[in-house]
């Protein structure tokens, strides 16, 4: 047992992968790396620093696939909002039915010294429990995505450097390797191909410990919802073990307002 | 000779330029048996890995700084192996402690770095203490010895990643002891101790063997050309083996001793008839000798061989390969020394003449006319007194053989007193054990394992599984979901049980899918719980113990077939279990078929069915006192000992085959029954008491191994041979003069 890190955390992913048109991950071509143009760092950063909505509710459709094609499709209806000091989210499973109801909440603190609060709402006991967690688990609700992978990595934790250029979907990209500083991260190294024309990425592989390719993230859908522009189907494959984890999100809506007061036990109990 | 040479050094290159062990047990099996396949799948589904076990003891207690922050360092030291770098650790450093209140749940590791002071070490403690998930599972009850369990990667387990190991073990002991056991590691150490093992009884044997050859032939010519012969066919044998690319499985380190001894037998009947030969015509030169010997023992040699590569290439019916491949390249090593013997003895005397007939010698075999004629004299005198005393011995023999048990134990290859039996001891004595087998249960149905009822079979089969001798601990779906309502419920102990609707169940386990690693879950159930795992862990891996848990969950299948659960079993202590059963039947039929084959050979070279029955008597008499004295004497049949009576049918015909080919020669020659009784007891006898002394005296040198069941091999090989032995000069003698008519009718 480890974090109930239940953001929101897969519109995250927004921040760094966001792109202009639908896109087939396609890789085409080899350029040489670029010259005389923006560093890695200040490419990594411009993504980092991107506008994000300060709120969005969602439906979350998960599909888990296994290497024996065995599906596993779970929905929740998610809710998060930035409130300056501290980001607050609610996901409550819409389905299987077994699970309709459960509910966790988020907060999380800017001030990175102070860990999140979490709560969980189970209705077959009707009660709400704070859960107190020291570190972080590594895959988010089981599916291939890790909280690492969904959250917002700060540049500055790795060393970036431009390995070449590339074309996904019509669209010219570096490609960018990034090496972490800290050896403790879960990766050896990412590798992100990240477009000339936006601050946003198509693209991202994740070597393991061995150096071995171990997940590919790609971009299948966007769309762009007042003005902001939001994924709306991506999917992570593990090429190790064959596992591949769809997210698609609909109903998307951003910048409602969303009162502060919304993110407590009480909506949890109640149901969103 | 110089072909024979050229073959032998190809043969060498061969030998050197590839060879190696083979000691992953899963190499042993028969890949296409359905059990294995399935145990294959189950372990592919639930993620069942072999891992390597590392106790970390301390004299007081591991609770203080230093050894608290030892298991971290020893945990960087093993994920900085290269194949370990993705290997899953569990320890109280990477465990998680799940403590519930009246608010909430606090989930967090016990702890993250090495404590700075005693009384941060004190309080990891107590929290240990706290969690019954932790304590005594991998902290001792003792808390002298904590526990680092690391899976196996896909790649599996090398002698470099053995030795990377056993080296870290030592860089990081004391004042702690490192111990290193589980099954990857007892496999690996039979890696290393296995060519040595046969290094140095290989050359034991020869030793003891050209003792006895010069002893018995005394001549050192004669000695060195028999030598050069299973010298030889030793190394076309092995040579062959690495050609082909086949491993050296553990049995296969018998091979060598079995050519010596074996193969120096046809040289012995061979000089035996040249020494009595020249005897009787001094005048004779080489080429008549050397064609004299051919001539006489040919036959019966070849046939002497034959039925021993019959006996050995039964036991290619057996499903094991090692047993399979063992019995094809000593049967080709038994073929090439006998087509040496035939080829180098005559051609040495040819070439180099008889050397000088050994006046000791022939003193010798004037002496032991008498005693030989006296014996069979004394042996026709008290035929009933050998009847009766053979029915006595073959009624006790049955008796052993009601007792005889299959142990597969892998560790049961080690002397007790060796390290890894004592760390695996060690092990199993403050942990749940160093063993497991895996109990599947499917069904048709998804979400079949949250329905409480289920769950509450499943719980009260796990609890009686417990109850077994030698079940240390086991590990399910249950656990998980007690632990949980435990602590969900603030800890209060009457919620230390299943939760009562499949509801709560469902959001117990979201809530640790999607807070925990669900990688433990995936162990234990499904991701759709159409199935579930109970894994038990055992301090034994004999049949024995493996049997128990099998026969105690399978009382319950009647019970899930009700709700349409079936039940079925993995891991590796199942397969061997399959392993064993497989032994067993492949004995059997190995066994069924060198005898048939032994009786057709022998048939087919008397053109007499009756003498085919009679020269099968011995090795029938000396197969039942071998079962009899292994229930006896508590040896179990192994891989290793189920070999012997199929080779021992093969190797213990050779003596009725001489003694009947030259008892039924001179009765046609003089018709007279006594005086051919006395000549075949005397001269044949000698040879076949010669070469049973020196096989004997081989397979004695297997005492000297360090692996208990090739020492129980070579005291019952050489059991056999002595039984056979005697069998054909009492028991078979008797039937084979009584037979006199009949075989002087058919002439």
């Amino acid at each position: 047992m480890r974090h109930l890190h239940m953001s929101l955390a897969a519109l995250g992913l927004l921040a760094f992968l966001a792109i202009t048109n639908p896109v087939a991950a396609q890789t085409s071509g080899n350029a040489s790396p670029g010259s005389g143009g923006p560093s890695a760092s200040a490419i990594m950063e411009s993504v980092y620093n991107r506008p994000k909505p300060s709120d969005t509710t969602a439906l979350l459709t998960m599909t888990m696939v296994d290497s024996k094609n065995r599906e596993r499709v779970r929905s929740l209806k998610q809710l998060s909002a930035s409130f300056g000091t501290a980001d607050k989210k609610i996901m409550e499973f819409q389905s299987p039915a077994d699970v309709r109801g459960t509910s966790f909440m988020n907060w999380s603190y800017a001030d990175t010294s102070r860990s999140d609060d979490q709560w969980i709402y189970l209705p077959a006991l009707k009660r709400v429990k704070r859960i107190s967690s020291g570190g972080k688990g590594d895959s988010f609700m089981g599916s291939d995505f890790s909280y690492d992978d969904l959250g917002e990595r700060h540049p500055d934790k790795d060393e970036h450097r431009i390995i070449g250029n590339d074309k996904i979907g019509g669209e010219e990209c570096w490609v960018i390797e990034s090496k972490p500083r800290d050896s403790s991260y879960s990766y050896s190294r990412t590798v992100s191909w990240i477009s000339k024309t936006a601050p946003i990425g198509f693209r991202r592989d994740y070597y393991d410990k061995r150096d071995q390719l171990l997940k590919t993230l790609v971009i299948q859908q966007t769309q762009v919802i007042d003005g902001f522009l939001m994924i709306t189907q991506t999917e992570m494959h593990n090429v190790q073990n064959d596992h591949r984890t769809k997210m698609s999100f609909t109903s998307l809506e951003v910048n409602k307002g969303i009162r502060e007061e919304l993110f407590a036990e009480r909506t949890m109990t109640k149901g969103l | 000779m110089l072909a024979v040479a050229g073959i032998t050094i190809l043969a060498g290159i061969s030998l050197f330029s590839s060879f190696r062990m083979e000691t992953n047990l899963d190499e042993y099996m028969p890949k296409t048996h359905p059990a294995f396949i399935y145990s294959e799948e189950a372990n592919e589904r639930f993620l069942i890995k072999d891992s390597i076990l590392i106790a970390v003891e301390h004299p007081d207690s591991i609770y203080n700084p230093e050894t608290l922050g030892k298991l971290i360092e020893i945990e960087e030291a093993l994920h900085s192996i290269e194949e370990l770098a993705d290997s899953r650790l569990q320890s109280i450093h990477s465990a998680d402690n799940i403590v519930g209140s009246e608010e909430g749940l606090d989930i967090r590791r016990f702890y993250v770095s090495a404590p700075t002071s005693q009384d941060e070490a004190d309080e990891i403690r107590d929290a240990v203490r706290k969690n019954t998930m932790i304590a005594g599972r991998i902290v001792s009850a003792d808390e002298r010895t904590a526990l680092i369990v690391v899976e196996l990667p896909e790649s599996g387990f090398s002698n470099k990643l053995y030795d990377k190991i056993m080296g870290l073990s030592k860089q990081f002991s004391g004042p702690e002891i490192l111990h290193v056991a589980g099954r990857p590691i007892v496999e690996g150490t039979l890696a290393i101790l296995g060519p040595k093992d046969m290094g140095r009884t290989g050359p034991l044997v020869i030793l003891v063997i050209a003792i006895v050859l010069l002893l018995v032939l005394k001549q050192l010519r004669r000695t060195l050309i028999t030598l050069a012969v299973v010298i030889a066919s030793t190394i076309w044998a092995f040579g062959l083996m690495t050609a082909l690319g086949v491993p050296l499985y553990s049995v296969s380190i018998m091979i060598p001793v079995m050519l010596i001894a074996i193969g120096v037998a046809y040289a012995i009947h061979l000089y035996n008839q040249i020494d009595f030969f020249a005897k009787g015509n001094p005048g004779a030169d080489r080429l008549e000798i050397a064609v004299n010997a051919i001539s006489v023992i040919g036959k019966p040699a070849l046939f002497a061989a034959l039925t021993t590569v019959a006996g050995f290439i039964s036991l290619v019916s057996s499903q094991v390969y090692p047993v399979k491949y063992f019995g094809l390249f000593t049967a080709f090593g038994v073929a090439a020394s006998w087509l040496l013997t035939m080829i180098l003895v005559p051609s040495g005397i040819v070439l180099w003449g008889n050397g000088k007939p050994p006046a000791v010698s022939r003193r010798e075999i004037n002496g032991s006319i008498p005693f030989g004629a006296r014996f069979a004299d004394a042996i026709s005198a008290h035929k009933s007194l050998v009847y009766v005393l053979t029915g006595f011995v073959l009624l006790l023999s049955l008796w052993g053989i009601s007792r005889v048990w299959i142990n597969t134990s892998f560790l049961d290859n080690f002397e007790q007193s060796s390290p890894i039996v004592q760390t695996d001891a060690f092990v199993n004595r403050y942990f749940g054990g160093t063993s497991s087998v895996n109990i599947i249960l499917d069904s048709d149905k998804p979400d079949t394992f949250k329905q409480p009822e289920v769950l509450a079979l499943m719980d009260s089969m796990q609890s009686s599984v417990m109850k077994l001798e030698n079940v240390g601990d086991s590990q399910s779906l249950i656990n998980y979901l007690k632990r949980m309502h435990f602590s969900m419920n603030a800890e209060d102990p009457a919620y230390d049980a299943i939760p009562g609707s499949s509801d709560i169940i469902a959001q117990y386990l979201l809530l640790y899918e999607m807070s925990g690693d669900p990688d433990n879950l995936w162990k234990v159930v499904d991701a759709d719980f159409r199935g579930a795992n109970v894994t038990v862990q055992l301090k034994s891996d004999d049949s024995r113990t493996i049997n128990r848990v099998i026969d105690k969950a399978k009382e319950y299948a009647d019970d899930f077939a009700e709700k349409g659960i079936t039940i079925n079993f993995a891991g590796s202590g199942y397969k061997s279990l399959i392993f064993s059963n497989l032994i067993l039947s492949g004995q059997i039929s190995s066994l069924g078929l060198s005898v048939l084959i032994v009786f057709l050979l022998v048939a087919f070279m008397f053109r007499s069915a009756l003498l085919g029955a009679i020269a099968s008597i011995p090795v029938l008499i000396s197969m039942v006192i071998n079962f009899g004295i292994m229930g006896i004497l508590n040896i179990p049949l192994t891989t290793s000992t189920a070999l012997i009576s199929s080779i021992a049918v093969g190797i213990g015909v050779d003596y009725a085959i001489h003694f009947i080919a030259h008892y039924r020669e001179h009765l046609r020659k003089t018709g007279d029954e006594a005086v051919a009784a006395r000549f075949s007891m005397s001269h044949t006898g000698r040879a076949v008491l010669l070469n049973a002394a020196i096989v004997i005296s081989g397979f004695m040198v297997m005492v000297f191994s360090v692996f208990p069941p090739n020492r129980q091999v070579g005291l019952l090989v050489s059991l056999n041979m002595l039984t056979a032995f005697l069998a054909t000069v009492t028991i078979m003698f008797l039937v084979l003069r009584k037979s006199s008519t009949i075989l002087k009718e058919r002439k």
